[in-house]
């Protein structure tokens, strides 16, 4: 009914430019204004996410209002995709709200477009920066200025479906390295036919760029230089994908036409596939999507490509930062510290907008279920956490989907491995230099 | 009705003068009548089953989206009609129908009102430049509507208008919309233009030419702007969401996509509920207006 996808499409290309200019005359990010206590202040402050987390924030607001009475808050929120849709609009045209909700892959553009407040004055100051790990605050700082305070972290992590394993009649991924994880996957995909059970083991762990990353930071390779050119040539990908083609052959992941089908869900989501490889944050909407049957997951370490390599990162999953424009940059730097770091507001949230990366706010939040599994994996992987890659370039968002597709078009079958290769690094050609 | 009912009584008359003979035509006819029938009956399933599946997926358990694709709910549940009802964020689900009520209207008011005024200045008044501004309004019709969406942002946030419905409504009343004016120019050419000239020998100006004459005989036109501009500003999604900020603002296309976040869970059951429920007021106003439509189209041409 609601013709929003084309829309979003060309608005995304319109904005696109208008951006660029909007930057060119934005001037630098010397906003800012400072706080009187005593004065009314109103700050509006968006976010994404649905009506059950904009409550959460409603809870939050009230319990700031408690300790500054005088600073009314605004809220508005929006969907993820529709949420960027309107801050695109906004940055072209002047009018970014005081306090927005920002993500790893927009702080590039907007910090580099002059958008953003540099928070660098507050911290220590208006922002306590003490529960922080220092490489997660890291995250936020881009283009020499600290654009964002994360909220949250994520890391890449397996999750497996344990009833349905059950049902399969096949024990857990115990651990291993790439090979052992496909073999696992064979074997569940056989024992889940010999059952009559359809399901099988995973789809193509080759079709995601973050498990390529993986492969590349565990021979000391970032994907991207600190330049934002790629780290990788042709060779690299191709051995990459050429890891599963035997498998893709032969059938032990599920097929895309069944993937396919399942759309919007995924083939996780609907226990089609005991498996998969994702950020950890995504656990919640597995189980809810699961319903009543799958009442529980496992979270386990992806496969090791080398012993001793630190390959996994923790990632800012969500961050707060403040619009160059803003009057009030002392308030919103104030407000930000409140949100992220507030014991109270911690365990209001739990993992809503993902593990709190406050040390505050998370020894606050009362983790339970899924939840603490999440913080409980967070802390067995610290022997292969290694350091963020840098803040993704301009148009990472489009590579990666490129990579996406490609892994699909590989699994139906209707690209080879060569053209594949030849495929993205053209598209990547186009997205790095527009 | 009206159509089949002189066939009806014609029927009639001519079972009354054949007699006997006649019933084996009546039942060949109604023969065709129940294969046609059953014909249009399955083409319509056909096209119509999208909106039957959405009309039972509403009685759909969350846990089943994705897991039972087919028609009939597994454990069907009024669980999604009474959490729709609740509203989102606090907000009663009767305030976005209301917004976007609000928002359906003034858009038809606004569109019917100017669109009108300026497709008669286009077919009736003669003035200097009236083919290169008639050719402009025209040319707006080729401009898509996003290359001017920055441009009108930066306009209405100049003016301090975000959060309001004016940047929604406002250019409805400044007839913008071309389409509608063109038609309606059409329209009016059509009508020839001795009635004009009858009531300017009586002393008439224009707007009582426009009142009194026009208005009258475009009634058709101007219900099926109407119809148009109700159904697009009622299904509006761009507009609001770039020009309102506040939840308990907003209208029902996006109030729609709250309900479902890739981040964390979705709520599928509530948003096609929420769906369904959507469709009702705008079904409605075509089954009051097609009547018009119809009527007026039936109705329309010179009288004595």
């Amino acid at each position: 009914m609601f013709n929003t996808k084309r829309t979003a499409a060309l608005i995304a290309a319109a904005t696109g430019t208008a951006l660029v200019l909007a930057g060119c005359s934005g001037g630098s990010s010397g906003g800012g204004g400072e706080f009187d206590p005593d004065e009314e202040t109103t700050l509006n402050f968006a976010f994404w996410g649905n009506d059950v987390r904009a409550g959460l924030y409603d809870q939050a607001i009230d319990l700031f209002n408690e300790e500054y009475p005088n600073v009314s808050v605004q809220t508005s929120f929006l969907p993820y995709p529709d949420y960027w849709e309107r801050r695109q609009t906004e940055a072209a045209g002047g009018g970014l709200p005081d306090v927005l909700a920002t993500d790893i892959s927009y702080l590039r553009q907007y910090s580099e477009n002059g958008l953003l407040l540099d928070l660098e004055p507050y911290l220590g100051e208006q922002i306590d920066t003490g529960p922080f790990d220092e490489a997660v605050l890291g995250s936020g700082e881009v283009a020499d200025i600290t654009a964002g305070i994360p909220i949250s972290t994520n890391a890449w992590g397996l999750f497996t479906n344990p009833t349905l394993l059950a049902e399969i009649g096949v024990e857990d991924f115990a651990g291993g390295d790439w090979d052992d994880y496909t073999a696992w996957i064979e074997d569940t995909t056989a024992a889940a036919e010999a059952a009559g059970v359809e399901a099988w083991g995973a789809g193509d762990w080759t079709g995601r760029i973050q498990v390529f990353e993986l492969q590349q930071r565990a021979q000391g390779e970032e994907l991207f230089t600190e330049d934002g050119e790629p780290n990788f040539d042709e060779d690299d990908l191709r051995d990459f994908w050429n890891q599963t083609t035997e498998q893709r052959e032969a059938g032990a992941f599920i097929p895309q036409q069944r993937v396919e089908e399942q759309l919007p869900l995924g083939a996780f989501d609907t226990a089609l596939t005991a498996s998969e490889m994702t950020w950890d944050n995504f656990g919640a909407g597995y189980l809810a999507n699961l319903g009543e049957g799958y009442p529980e997951l496992n979270l386990i370490e992806p496969p090791v490509t080398e012993e001793g390599a630190k390959d996994l990162y923790q990632k800012a999953g969500m961050l707060l930062s403040a619009s160059a424009g803003t009057d009030h940059g002392e308030a919103a730097a104030i407000f930000i510290d409140f949100m992220v770091n507030d014991p109270e507001v911690g365990a209001i949230f739990g993992t809503n907008r993902g593990l709190p990366a406050s040390e505050t706010a998370r020894s606050s939040s009362d983790l339970s279920g899924l939840d603490a599994q999440i913080e409980e994996y967070e802390a067995s992987i610290a022997d292969r956490l290694g350091d963020a890659p840098p803040v993704p370039i301009v148009g990472f968002g489009n590579i990666e989907e490129e990579f996406r597709v490609l892994g699909t078009e590989l699994m139906f079958g209707t690209v080879t491995v060569d053209e594949a290769v030849d495929r993205f690094f053209t598209e990547m050609d186009v997205a790095l230099n527009s | 009705m009206t159509a089949i009912r002189p066939e009806a009584t014609f029927d009639e008359a001519v079972r009354t003068a054949k007699g006997a003979p006649t019933r084996r035509k009546v039942s060949r006819k109604s023969w065709q009548t129940v294969i046609w029938f059953v014909a249009l009956g399955a083409l319509t399933v056909l096209v119509l089953y999208p909106l039957v599946w959405l009309v039972f997926s509403t009685f759909k358990p969350n846990a089943e989206f994705g897991q039972n694709p087919g028609l009939i709910p597994e454990s069907p549940t009024i669980d999604n009609y009474l959490r729709v009802f609740e509203g989102i964020a606090g907000v009663p689900l009767w305030r976005f129908f209301a917004n976007s009520l609000f928002i359906a209207s003034m858009a038809v008011i606004g569109t019917v009102l100017s669109s009108a005024l300026a497709a008669y200045g286009f077919a009736r008044i003669k003035f200097k430049g009236v083919g290169v501004l008639f050719a402009a309004m025209i040319g707006t019709l080729l401009l898509p509507f996003h290359v001017v969406i920055i441009p009108q942002y930066v306009l209405f946030n100049r003016l301090d208008l975000i959060d309001t419905y004016i940047p929604l409504i406002l250019p409805k009343f400044l007839a913008t919309e071309a389409f509608f004016v063109f038609l309606i120019v059409q329209f009016i050419r059509s009508i020839p233009r001795d009635m004009d000239e009858a009531a300017r020998i009586d002393g008439a100006g224009h707007f009582r030419i426009f009142w009194s004459i026009i208005v009258p005989l475009i009634k058709p036109a101007l219900i099926t702007c109407s119809i148009f501009a109700f159904i697009w500003a009622w299904n509006d999604f761009l507009g609001p969401l770039l020009y309102v900020t506040s939840p308990e603002q907003y209208p029902l296309p996006i109030a729609l996509r709250l309900y479902n976040d890739q981040t964390s869970a979705s709520d599928y059951g509530a948003s096609v509920t929420a769906s369904l429920l959507a469709l009702v007021p705008i079904m409605a106003f075509f089954a009051v207006f097609q009547r018009f439509l119809i009527g007026g189209v039936a109705t329309q041409g010179l009288k004595g």
